[in-house]
């Protein structure tokens, strides 16, 4: 994804990660990850949620304010890459340290076939022969194409440039706040919108469904972590760009979905295929429209319609092609920093001896992202296919399929990451803390004052909902998802037996002499500081502890 | 890029924009409140307003903590 300086040296060096990062890039870098999600997971609510889609994404946008909050506690006291797979690694040991971290790499390896696929939708709207309804293998084709060219730029070490994705996602914040702006203020009709939730509620299933898509609109936290081994004086610049990011998404999340619901349009809405009228929502999570749905609702916007219809195909298409990137570059630097915890086999940290890029780890997830693409297209490619699903997975396809595995890999990884944030609470209250979720519970734990996170539990609880409304609701991400998990499972457990690693247990690690080394070149020095007073201190009860007795 | 970030102007940019967020969302707490009253309907309008008006909070503290650091 982003920026910035990362150069990898042979095997066994140490990557070195230039702290460039700035607040707004910070925030930048965050916002052309998750921001770029609305853009996508739109149409497929409304799909799914019809007259409810506001409260799945309601929903959903309460867990996902939780896990903001998680990531950037996590990422303000431990600022380096690696994200939710180091924080459970760190929280909770090496095996769910690779099952977290697996699931995350499902998740990147999805992001780059989803956002590639839904940046060819935007685009279609503007060029109809890329539509994937009308020209399915041209959409198909363009697809694969894009992710092939996605991995040659990131293996000869071509990525877009900070101030490129800066400026990117500060046009996108000044559109998609323009469209709602002239939305809600011309076009809003709050009894337009309480009349659809009441007409047009949704059942249990398929709400429970739209709860499961709407998480993928809130996908990306990663890039707050990935962000904090990047950026100046992480402790401080994290919480704060991290607060406004998270409510940034909120509301534009929360915005798009109240207005497709109780907009007037400004121009009549086309029939249907059967030729009866359709509502907005409908018309917005059509198959036609649900890869593209935020464009065509900023088409019908009043006045700035007119000039978003232009722009916005061609801004969303660029937005979600950095995204499709960040999955590229995101899931072969984790494998790289898994496979450096002795997670993954030593392939993984492999580099390309010309470019210094790891080219193995990027050749294996995109040829992952493009065997996915095909699962999800081959319906549209051919009727046996289409036959077979309808048979077997209730006919879901296409992006759909795709939603539904993004939703498992990421519902699984936050989950271990409450958990994970649980145990470091507990386990190393020593390591200064500048931001601290709100709602704590002061007790003790093992003879010394810890906080305990009311709020992890309640996201816990939140996001765990979404795993199993994933599980009942996607025929395909029930079977997919836990497969990708266990098929990992088993060959970490082949490969840790091979290299005589404690199989279940954990290796040992020296997490003190890490944390001063982390803070030390984050620059954190006065954290640094603290937390050496704290250990002293720390180490000091304990020896008074163990003489008291005798 | 860098200096723009750092300018005056854009921090006040940024305060400009949160306030009209604010103002929005007082709009759409104000009108919610009169088409669904206290019900589980208008929850999400609720909810949307409130954001945007914490967003105007977290823009003016923003602000704040750049004057303090200018």
């Amino acid at each position: 994804m982003s920026t910035t300086s990362v150069s990898m040296k042979a095997a066994g060096d140490q990557p070195e990660l230039r702290r460039s990062v700035t607040a707004w890039g910070s925030f930048a870098w965050g916002y052309s990850d998750v921001g770029a999600d609305i853009f996508v997971g739109l149409g497929l609510v409304l799909g799914a949620a019809a007259g409810a889609s506001n409260v799945a994404f309601l929903f959903a946008g309460l867990v996902y304010v939780c896990v903001g909050l998680a990531y950037t506690e996590l990422a303000a006291a431990y600022p380096v890459a690696g994200g939710g797979q180091y924080f459970v690694f760190r929280g909770l040991g090496d095996i769910f340290g690779f099952i977290a971290g697996w699931a995350v790499l499902l998740d990147f390896t999805i992001d780059i076939v989803l956002f590639a696929w839904s940046c060819i939708d935007y685009l279609s709207k503007l060029l109809p022969v890329l539509a994937f309804t009308t020209h399915p293998w041209t959409h198909f084709a363009v697809v694969f194409l894009v992710i092939v060219g996605l991995a040659t730029l990131n293996v000869i070490g071509v990525r877009e440039s900070s101030a490129f994705n800066e400026i990117v996602s500060g046009l996108d914040v000044v559109s998609e706040t323009a469209i709602l702006f002239f939305g809600f203020l011309f076009a809003f009709r709050p009894e337009i919108l309480i009349h659809t939730m009441s007409t047009s509620w949704p059942s249990t299933f398929n709400l429970m469904n739209g709860v499961s898509l709407a998480i993928i609109s809130f996908v990306g936290l990663e890039s707050i972590s990935q962000a904090a081994q990047e950026t100046q004086r992480p402790a401080s610049v994290i919480p704060r760009t991290s607060i406004s990011l998270i409510l940034t998404i909120l509301i534009f999340a929360l915005a798009y979905s109240n207005l497709a619901l109780g907009m007037q349009p400004w121009h009549p809405i086309p029939l249907d295929a059967h030729g009866h009228p359709q509502a907005l929502w409908q018309y917005l999570g059509s198959e036609d429209n649900n890869g593209a749905a935020v464009q065509v609702l900023a088409s019908l916007v009043p006045y700035y319609g007119a000039i978003a219809a232009l722009y916005v195909p061609l801004l969303g298409a660029i937005l979600l092609l950095i995204s499709s990137n960040s999955g590229v570059f995101g899931s072969s630097r984790i494998a790289y920093a898994m496979s450096r915890a002795q997670l993954l086999p030593s392939i993984f940290q492999r580099v390309h001896s010309k470019f210094r890029t790891p080219a193995v780890s990027i050749a294996i997830f995109c040829g992952f992202a493009a065997l996915e693409l095909l699962f999800a297209a081959l319906p549209s490619l051919s009727k046996y296919f289409n036959g077979v699903y309808a048979k077997f997975f209730h006919g879901e396809n296409g992006i759909t399929f795709l939603g539904d595995l993004y939703a498992f890999g990421a519902a699984a990884s936050y989950s271990f990451v409450f958990l994970a944030l649980i145990s470091l609470r507990l386990n190393d209250p020593d390591s200064p803390r500048k931001f601290k979720m709100p709602l704590n519970i002061p007790m003790r734990y093992k003879g010394r004052r810890v906080e305990f996170p009311v709020v992890a539990v309640i996201g816990f609880l939140g996001i765990g909902s979404i795993l199993v409304f994933t599980m009942i609701t996607h025929a395909i991400g029930r079977i997919a998802g836990p497969s990708w998990l266990l098929i990992g499972v088993i060959c970490y457990l082949i490969y840790r037996k091979r290299k005589g690693y404690p199989v279940f247990r954990s290796r040992p690690h020296d997490w003190r002499a890490q944390q001063m080394k982390i803070l030390q070149e984050a620059g954190e020095l006065e954290l640094m500081d603290e937390y050496v007073a704290n250990v002293k201190a720390s180490d000091a009860r304990a020896a008074a502890a163990t003489q008291s007795p005798s | 890029m860098k200096r723009l970030i750092r300018s005056e102007g854009y921090a006040r940019a940024r305060l400009v924009s949160g306030s009209l967020f604010a103002v929005l969302g007082f709009v759409v707490v104000v009108r919610t409140a009169m088409t669904a009253g206290i019900s589980l309907n208008g929850l999400p309008g609720y909810v949307l307003g409130g954001a945007m008006i914490a967003l105007c909070f977290v823009r003016f503290r923003e602000y704040r903590s750049w004057k303090e650091g200018a």
